[in-house]
């Protein structure tokens, strides 16, 4: 048979105004291209990091999104491509929550996840008789066929920030037990929650060329012994490693410390002693925590917005992310906002977390812009985000110093940020 | 986040979105000469779509499976008390009216309307 040329594009997006912008490489697109039979030939883009080119050769165009501020971007990039006579196909979570939109806008639409499904969808491709869906929501593959990305395709001078290298994104498990309000993982990943075999984990996590990751995963608390497993086995690999929330149990804290955690995601949703003693226990373990800041729920009135955010001074954070609710499509925040009548914005370039797309209960829209403003600079104020960063930054570097992990900063990339020369005049913010 | 079975007489298999396999809960009544169609959301027992995001296609096949007209119905959807923290799990009753526009409006009802003819 002969090589099908498939063109994979990440797209671009709005970064939100005044926040560092690190790029990081993106994971769907490879864990995409690794379900590809092998007579793919597949290059891939990042648009966030570098321009397509749109003349590039090519058999077919394949569109990765994740966010729902790419799929407006994706349109138009399928636009191009057809004038050029190419079938786009387009998958990914961004899909999956606006498929009904996207349907409009490319040749075939892929719902699922693509372990075991594309050399099906690849031979219709060849076979002129591409599909408009291929739709296999709920019908998850079996979490053991999950195998490493392709992380070859990766240009990794584009994900490096004056001579540091990005984190590796990384998952160790899908699916997620529990219905969080404003998410939607349990929709697109399933309801139940999916490790990866510990041993597929450590194989693949052995294989990164670079010892700093994120695990991606939704939460790592979703089953304890599974994840003391986990701890343990990867502990040997010396990684260093972010994630988002790990269970609040001290033995599980002690292995995920050991195992190289670096720093965690944590909610940080009320004022409570419970979340003020949380972080303090991450701490005590050596453990950073970036807190995540929700802003605009139907429980919080204005008060309880700047409470919250003076809180956040008494609790040590090390680094705060503030987001607005935002009612994505297939959450409980939509339904339930959908039904108050309360969406006034379905542009789905303004559902970013950082603009305010519906009616807060309790104050004006305008308002709650306003205090997620505040939120940022006023937990700024004192050392730019940059600052923090830097510090976690020297945390880490340090603890790999100590484990002859540290690699050096890569020097002929000092004078570069993502691809970009730096402007020694400029913060480097809004890339 | 377990839904009491008070919300529902049965469990409503559906094909949600994309035909994703779905469930909620299904409680029918008549009163006053008027049938009323109440649709409980599950949460972690609808391995698909919700009620409210399957909308008209979930209000569809019910009326096809009981061997009722859509124009002949009141279909309310109900959030379920789960006994939460949170505020966003309590018990919410919507009338929902499919109309022709391009999204359904929802009128919110309270529980003593709701139990005017919800009950057995």
């Amino acid at each position: 048979m002969r090589t099908f040329k498939l063109k994979l594009i990440y797209p671009k997006w709005q970064k939100l105004k005044g926040q560092t912008t690190f790029n990081l490489p993106p994971h769907g697109p490879v864990a995409f291209a690794a379900t590809l039979p092998e007579w793919v030939d597949v290059t891939f883009t990042d648009e966030n990091v570098e321009a397509i080119d749109f003349e590039e050769e090519c058999d077919g165009v394949a569109l990765s999104m994740m966010l729902s501020t790419q799929v407006k971007r994706g349109w138009e990039i399928a636009d191009e491509y057809h004038k050029r006579g190419k079938l786009v196909m387009a998958g990914g979570i961004s899909t999956m929550l606006h498929a009904e939109d996207m349907v409009k806008h490319v040749d075939c639409v892929f719902l699922g996840e693509s372990e075991g499904r594309m050399e099906e969808v690849m031979q219709d491709w060849v076979n002129g008789k591409l599909r408009k869906f291929y739709n296999y929501m709920g019908n998850m593959p079996p979490i053991e066929s999950v195998g490493p990305c392709r992380r070859d395709l990766y240009k990794r001078e584009l994900y490096n920030h004056k001579g540091v290298q990005m984190v590796d994104l990384f998952h160790a498990s899908r699916g997620c037990r529990f219905s969080c309000y404003p998410c939607a993982v349990s929709y697109l990943g399933g309801r139940k929650f999916r490790p990866r075999p510990i041993d597929k984990v450590v194989e693949d996590m052995a294989a990164i060329d670079n010892n700093r990751l994120f695990i991606v995963d939704n939460s790592l608390a979703q089953n304890k012994e599974w994840e003391k497993e986990l701890f343990t086995a990867i502990a040997p690999l010396k990684k260093k490693w972010i994630s988002h929330t790990i269970e609040d149990d001290p033995e599980v804290l002690d292995l995920a410390a050991k195992a190289g955690a670096w720093y965690v995601y944590q909610a940080v949703y009320d004022t409570s002693d419970y979340i003020k003693e949380r972080v303090k226990r991450y701490h005590d373990y050596g453990i950073g925590v970036e807190g995540t800041i929700l802003l605009g729920l139907d429980n919080q009135t204005e008060d309880d917005i700047k409470r919250l955010i003076d809180f956040l001074g008494e609790i040590d954070l090390d680094l705060a992310e503030f987001t607005v609710m935002t009612p994505f499509p297939h959450t409980k925040g939509y339904d339930d906002l959908l039904r108050q009548g309360r969406i006034f914005d379905f542009d789905w370039n303004h559902y970013n977390a950082g603009q305010v797309v519906f009616q807060p209960k309790h104050m004006s829209p305008e308002r709650l812009q306003e205090l997620y403003d505040y939120a940022w600079k006023s937990f700024y104020a004192d050392e730019s985000q940059e600052q923090k960063m830097f510090r976690l930054f020297c945390n880490v570097a340090l603890r790999e110093m100590n484990e002859g992990t540290y690699r050096p900063r890569d020097r002929r990339l000092a004078n570069k940020s993502f691809g970009r020369d730096v402007d020694r005049t400029v913060r480097n913010v809004n890339l | 986040m377990k839904v009491s079975p008070d919300y529902y007489d049965e469990i409503f298999q559906f094909m949600g979105e994309w035909d994703m396999p779905s469930a909620c809960g299904l409680k029918i009544r008549k009163a006053k000469g008027k049938t009323y169609v109440i649709v409980t959301e599950l949460y972690q027992d609808n391995p698909g779509t919700s009620v409210t995001y399957a909308g008209r296609k979930l209000a569809e096949q019910i009326c096809d499976a009981k061997g009722m007209k859509l124009e002949d119905i009141t279909y309310i959807e109900c959030n379920p008390n789960t006994n939460s923290k949170l505020s966003f799990y309590d018990e919410e009753f919507f009338e929902v009216d499919f109309g022709s526009q391009e999204r359904p409006q929802y009128r919110q009802l309270d529980r003593e309307e709701i139990m005017k003819f919800a009950q057995k």
